[in-house]
């Protein structure tokens, strides 16, 4: 743990301990009050808003879209939230970043902002096409569907580390470049 | 979310798809159990690209541990909670092929991008543009996916669906004691990874010393 934190010596960082619970008690909180925490369904109801903007029909008349809300809920205000939460407690121990390419990232792929840009939207992409697929992502399925026992997220999770960890280790992989 | 939806779906009422309600009071619980959420992510580091590679890569294990000790808490005290009080559990479909497909996919993206569908927009909030691209590839990830559901729902979600199935229902024992069980395993395991990080792995992990971005 210690190396681990001197690893990133730059910010002090909430221990992952008191972070760790302080989350628990959190969706706690959500469970007994409105719901459980979840981030990917937010990206469909997203959609539904933007295109009934744009003044298509889809949001309702696609099978998918037309199950989602067209107001804003208690599930969608989280994911505003979020953004809100994220910012904030950046701002308020100055470790607000607007960078575009990741140090780690540089240090593998160079500093091309384009080549970085087209690897966040595929991963965006892959990201929220395989939540939908599964029905939740890492928050509903996982911290939350586990912490509620639900054997759906057992196996999302063991799914989604068993793809992730070979990508990471290939993207990194010590040869080339 | 739990895939409520698909059940929800079946009314077609004016509250189609609502999660957790929309009233005033939930608008306002919603958005602060949101921010919330997202500084408790931001502080720990989970919006950071290198500290979610670097565990996917072995080298760093703390937004591990975090998560999972998260997991744990939350377990213990959602079905504390249910013992003595009212709880919106929501039990999510166990449908085997689209789970598995779907969280095949989505690691791909976690690895290629460094964020999930919630940190991604924690780093957006903390100013981080390439974050911002990847809740875009989400938006347009979650349109295609809306577009191709027709195909995907008799193919990947209809097939060795379960329907709704937790843990203590197969197992016949009662909810607490399975989550009691779990927070255990979970404790005991994320104490182990702590003590494989306390040893030489770690060394090499900090081959990018304040890589934090």
């Amino acid at each position: 743990m210690e190396l681990a934190e001197q690893g990133h010596p730059s910010k002090k960082r909430l221990n992952w301990i008191v972070g760790g619970i302080l989350l628990g008690l959190l969706n706690t909180f959500a469970v007994a009050t409105y719901g459980a925490l979840g981030a990917s369904r937010n990206y469909v109801v997203v959609d539904g808003f933007l295109l009934r903007l744009f003044g298509t029909d889809l949001a309702s008349t696609n099978s998918y879209l037309s199950q989602m809300p067209s107001r804003a809920d208690w599930l969608l205000m989280v994911a505003l939230g979020m953004v809100i939460g994220g910012f904030l407690a950046a701002l308020l121990t100055g470790t607000i970043n607007t960078r575009s390419v990741p140090q780690l990232w540089k240090s593998r792929f160079g500093d091309s902002k384009p080549k970085r840009f087209a690897a966040a939207f595929v991963g965006g992409f892959l990201l929220l096409f395989g939540a939908r697929i599964a029905g939740g992502c890492t928050s509903g399925l996982v911290l939350s569907g586990v912490a509620q026992l639900s054997i759906a997220g057992f196996l999302f999770g063991a799914a989604i580390f068993a793809s992730a960890i070979p990508t990471a280790m290939l993207l990194y992989r010590k040869k080339a470049s | 979310m739990s895939g409520t939806f698909i059940t929800i779906a079946q009314t077609a009422s004016d509250s189609v798809g609502i999660v957790g309600g929309s009233d005033a009071r939930a608008i306002i619980f919603g958005l602060l159990t949101g921010i919330a959420f997202g500084a408790i992510l931001q502080r720990v580091g989970a919006s950071s690209y290198a500290l979610i590679v670097n565990m996917l890569r072995l080298k760093d294990l703390t937004i591990m541990k975090f998560f999972f000790l998260a997991v744990a808490v939350g377990s213990l005290g959602i079905y504390v909670t249910e013992s003595f009080g009212t709880v919106h559990i929501g039990i999510a479909p166990l449908y085997l092929v689209g789970i598995t497909v779907g969280g095949l996919i989505f690691g791909v993206g976690w690895a290629v991008s460094g964020y999930c569908p919630g940190t991604s927009l924690v780093a957006m909030g903390e100013g981080k543009t390439d974050a911002a691209i990847t809740v875009f590839g989400g938006l347009v990830g979650a349109l295609a996916l809306a577009l191709t559901w027709d195909w995907i729902e008799p193919n990947l979600v209809q097939p060795l669906n379960y329907g709704p199935k937790s843990l203590p229902e197969v197992l016949g024992v009662k909810p607490l004691l399975v989550a009691v069980v779990l927070t255990a395993i979970i404790v005991a395991f994320v104490m182990y990874l702590d003590h494989l990080s306390a040893g030489p792995k770690a060394a090499e992990g900090s081959e990018t010393p304040g890589a934090v971005t």
